[in-house]
């Protein structure tokens, strides 16, 4: 279903964690909150499912306000971080849990576990206790156990945090597959930005109980709205400088750009700077990092105060201590107003 | 959150229980100065300060016993507190021949009743010149409040665990240097608890202080259940009164010695 | 590390653990009638078979066992409401929490003078009938007090016992009904049904402890009973405390095999708990 939200303000213990906060999700389409912890992603997703509730704004699913709706009724169904099964339930009796609240009668409950089963792959684990599984599969009955309760919007409060790192890539597929099969809204919270990228339709970049982008993953890794958005995903080197008449001037080097007059940052990520060996380089070589199929270059100015980063193929012939000069790749260039 | 009907009868359900504990105490402050009250007047005919006159008295010796009465317990509360911490480490931390003997001894006086065991003893209490010492009161109060704090301690043991200690003795600590500067301060927490619980049962406690300290040695509650027995309502009232004030300015002590501690674990989820 | 440290540890519990065991074993052996000092040495039956016949001892034994499972499961249940009404309504700790402790610190025998001045035929609700016009005379109010039907006792137990329960189970309740509690409503379950199939059942393990404990404590205590009982019937432990203190010593092992059969019920009562709760683990 579409939600809204619009104007949320939450104050938590006299601190207020959300500002102001508007997002419109479509129906059917994945976003993901990313920020770093403590930035009000989590508290966002209880106001939306109601646990929370906001001092100010509203909530709005498919076209209602839902302000009033008590949370057991919004089906707005969180897959929480600790995953929350319960102890005292087989795993069947856990999926089965939302519809015997609506009363369902009991085969009927246990059919609908077994299919979802299936549906997370884990078959013939009906009857196992929860303490007997391990995370992975813990995790795969929370979600079977979500889509059971037919979400109007499913939320994922950083489900994949605690997997290592092959179970993380699995559970993202498994995710993305049902989230498409059933074509349920979902918001995924999440600090990896990894993850965000790969993973949704939308990402709407909160910092600070406020949401300071919120736009396609592509468009926000290439034309981030501010240094703080620009950082999380990828650091680099700014350079300060103005554009005029379509030409970005400054001290390090003059670019044709197609953006409006104004002062503005670039920002020199790593992928942006070529450099290649020259006797009357410009730059020094000072670090020489392995990174598996890559390196990463330091580069140190030699006539000004400047470093930059640069990732290079691992068959380089650039040493340490080598003098090299950089070209730059201008379309990998960012600009940020001022 | 929005208060739904099984919400708000929760909340008259809380204020009746929360009336109910508070009226008796009103009743009994109000009792301490009557003089008179016949039947049926719904308050007093006359107030009168006798019972605080009889509790203030020179001859009565009601804060020399209030006094030894909450120094008797303390040492219990403080004793208790002491072996809990030192049981609960062994049994957290260590293994041994017999850990399930004790395990079963730390939880075995809930299930004898105090008065059964106090009978059962008390001929060995006086074999052992025990019986109508302070000693002996001391002991059998201790195996009375031990269950409940090392119950409290095993769990904050469990909980703090070795690895803090483990880190200082990496870091050059000696094991004894360790636990003095390192766990001792993470258990602090449990171990008022532990002191609050413990001061409470003892100074609680009115048959096995009467029992096993025949009368001589005298706690508060064995000098005020005559009050009560007797039927002097204004007396016992401001007895009663005597014991509730001096346990909670104990208590209100030792909550300020635990805030003064460094150790504080103020953790809030956003 | 040294492995003497756990033996040193420990040496202060094994002590009193010496001396609590003996204290019992050494009832159990007086019970058996065997008290050397009062020149009594045949190990015999007789004073359990002789109890068990008496009329005064069943008698009693019914007035415990009436108090403590009455009071018992009436605390238990209004206990855990009161808990669920201090998770529910957010007062998990705050000045409220405050005043349920006052009642946990507040002994049984200032609350036999609650009682007394509450429940007794001058008392307050005897005149408060009197204004309303319910009765006409003191006598004209139930009896409650050392009386039979141990009103009062059951009563100052539950008064006592309902904040224990609550504080005894609040942590646990608590914490269930933050995580397992939210999720349960957010899958759609509303708060009361949240709390049947899942806070409630989940907190069970502090709630079942609880009511061990008080059911325990109740029959075997002596305070309450003691200052508010009938005179006959008397409660068990001060039915066994009368025989205890009966200036013919020979009477010392009827006391004792009244005590006796106290721990053997208390001990069943611990036996059915742990049966129960070890069934429901397993299933």
């Amino acid at each position: 279903m579409e939600l809204e939200l619009k104007n949320i303000s939450v104050t938590l213990s006299n601190k207020e964690i959300l500002k102001s906060i508007n997002l419109k999700v479509e129906n059917g389409e994945f976003i993901s909150l990313l920020g770093p912890s403590g930035c009000g992603k989590s508290t966002m997703l209880k106001t939306i499912a109601g646990i929370i509730n906001q001092h100010e704004g509203s909530v709005i699913l498919g076209g209602n306000i839902i302000d009033n709706i008590p949370p057991y009724k919004r089906k707005t169904v969180i897959v929480f971080q600790d995953f929350r099964l319960f102890p005292h339930m087989t795993v069947a009796e856990n999926i089965g849990f939302p519809l015997k609240i609506l009363g369902v009668n009991k085969n009927k409950c246990r059919e609908r576990a077994i299919e979802l089963l299936k549906k997370v792959k884990l078959v013939g684990y009906e009857n196992r206790r929860v303490h007997e599984m391990s995370g992975g599969q813990i995790q795969r009955v929370a979600l079977a156990r979500a889509i059971a309760a037919e979400p109007t919007v499913l939320l994922l409060d950083e489900p994949f945090s605690s997997l290592d790192t092959n179970l993380r890539k699995d559970m993202r597929e498994l995710v993305l597959e049902l989230q498409k099969e059933y074509k349920i809204t979902t918001i995924l919270v999440t600090h990896d930005k990894e993850e965000a990228l790969i993973m949704s339709d939308k990402i709407a970049f909160m910092y600070n109980g406020q949401i300071e982008q919120y736009t396609t993953p592509k468009n926000i890794f290439n034309n981030p709205a501010n240094t703080i958005v620009a950082d999380y995903f990828l650091e680099g080197t700014y350079i300060d400088g103005e554009i005029m008449d379509n030409r970005f001037l400054s001290e390090l080097f003059n670019i044709d750009v197609n953006k409006n007059n104004g002062k503005y940052k670039c920002l020199i990520r790593p992928l942006a700077v070529r450099p290649f060996k020259s006797h009357v380089g410009e730059f020094l070589v000072i670090n020489k990092i392995y990174q598996g199929d890559n390196y990463l270059l330091k580069l140190n100015s030699t006539i000004k105060d400047l470093t930059l980063e640069s990732i290079v193929p691992d068959f380089t012939d650039i040493m340490e201590g080598d003098k090299v000069n950089v070209e730059i790749v201008k379309d990998k260039l960012i600009f940020i107003p001022m | 959150m929005k208060s739904t009907n099984s919400n708000k009868l929760l909340k008259i359900f809380l204020y009746i229980t929360l009336f109910t504990i508070l009226a008796p105490m009103a009743i009994l402050i109000l009792w301490i100065f009557v003089g008179r009250w016949p039947w049926p007047n719904l308050l007093p005919a006359t107030y009168s300060l006798r019972a605080i006159k009889e509790i203030f008295a020179p001859y009565s010796n009601v804060f020399s016993i209030l006094f030894s009465s909450i120094l008797l317990s303390l040492s219990v509360a403080i004793l208790s507190a002491i072996i809990a911490t030192i049981t609960a480490r062994a049994l957290v931390l260590y293994d041994f021949i017999g850990k399930t003997v004790i395990e079963f001894l730390t939880i075995a006086p809930i299930l004898v009743p105090g008065a059964v065991f106090a009978m059962g003893i008390h001929i060995v209490f006086i074999k052992l010149s025990l019986a109508d010492t302070v000693l002996g009161v001391i002991i059998i109060h201790l195996i009375y409040t031990l269950p409940y704090t090392i119950n409290i301690m095993k769990d904050l043991t469990e909980s703090v665990g070795k690895q803090m200690e483990v880190q200082a003795y990496v870091l050059g600590a000696s094991p004894l240097k360790s636990f003095i500067y390192i766990t001792f301060p993470l258990l602090t927490p449990g171990i008022m608890a532990s002191i609050s619980m413990a001061y409470i049962t003892s100074f609680s406690q009115y048959f096995i202080t009467l029992l096993i300290g025949g009368g001589t040695v005298k706690s508060f509650n064995v000098l005020m259940v005559p009050f009560i027995a007797k039927g002097d309502r204004s007396l016992s009232s401001a007895y009663a009164l005597v014991f509730i004030i001096s346990t909670l300015l104990v208590f209100l002590i030792i909550d300020k010695i635990i805030k003064k501690l460094p150790y504080q674990d103020n953790k809030e989820e956003i | 590390m040294n492995k003497k440290t756990p033996y040193i540890l420990i040496m202060p519990i094994v002590l009193l653990g010496v001396l609590f065991i003996f204290g019992v074993i050494n009832g159990i052996v007086q019970s058996f009638g065997y008290i050397p000092a009062f020149d009594l040495t045949d190990i015999t039956l007789d004073y359990y078979i002789e109890i068990l016949n008496s009329p005064t001892f069943l008698d009693s034994l019914k007035t415990s066992l009436q108090i403590s499972i009455i009071s018992s499961i009436l605390a238990v249940i209004l206990g855990t409401i009161l808990t669920a009404a201090l998770v529910y309504t957010g007062h998990t700790e705050g000045k409220i929490l405050q005043i349920i402790k006052l009642a946990i610190i507040i002994p049984h025998t200032i609350v036999a003078l609650f009682l007394i001045s509450i429940l007794s035929q001058n008392g307050l609700i005897a005149r408060l009938f009197y204004k309303l016009g319910w009765i006409s005379s003191q006598g004209d109010f139930p009896l409650l007090l050392y009386t039979k039907n141990n009103f009062g006792i059951i009563l100052g137990y539950i008064w006592k016992e309902i904040p224990f329960v609550a504080y005894f189970s609040l942590a646990l309740m608590s914490s269930i009904n933050k995580t397992l509690g939210e999720a349960s409503e957010n899958l759609g379950a509303s708060k009361l049904k949240s709390f049947f199939y899942i806070t409630l059942p989940l907190s069970m393990p502090a709630i079942g402890k609880a009511f061990l404990i008080i059911l325990t404590f109740s029959f075997g205590a002596y305070d309450l009973p003691f200052l508010l009982g009938a005179t006959m019937p008397k409660a068990l432990p001060v039915q066994a405390h009368i025989e205890y203190i009966h200036p013919d010593l020979r009477h010392r092992p009827y006391a004792m095999a009244m005590n006796g059969l106290i721990l053997i019920i208390t001990w069943t009562m611990a036996g059915m708990y742990y049966l129960i709760t070890t069934k429901k683990n397993k299933r």
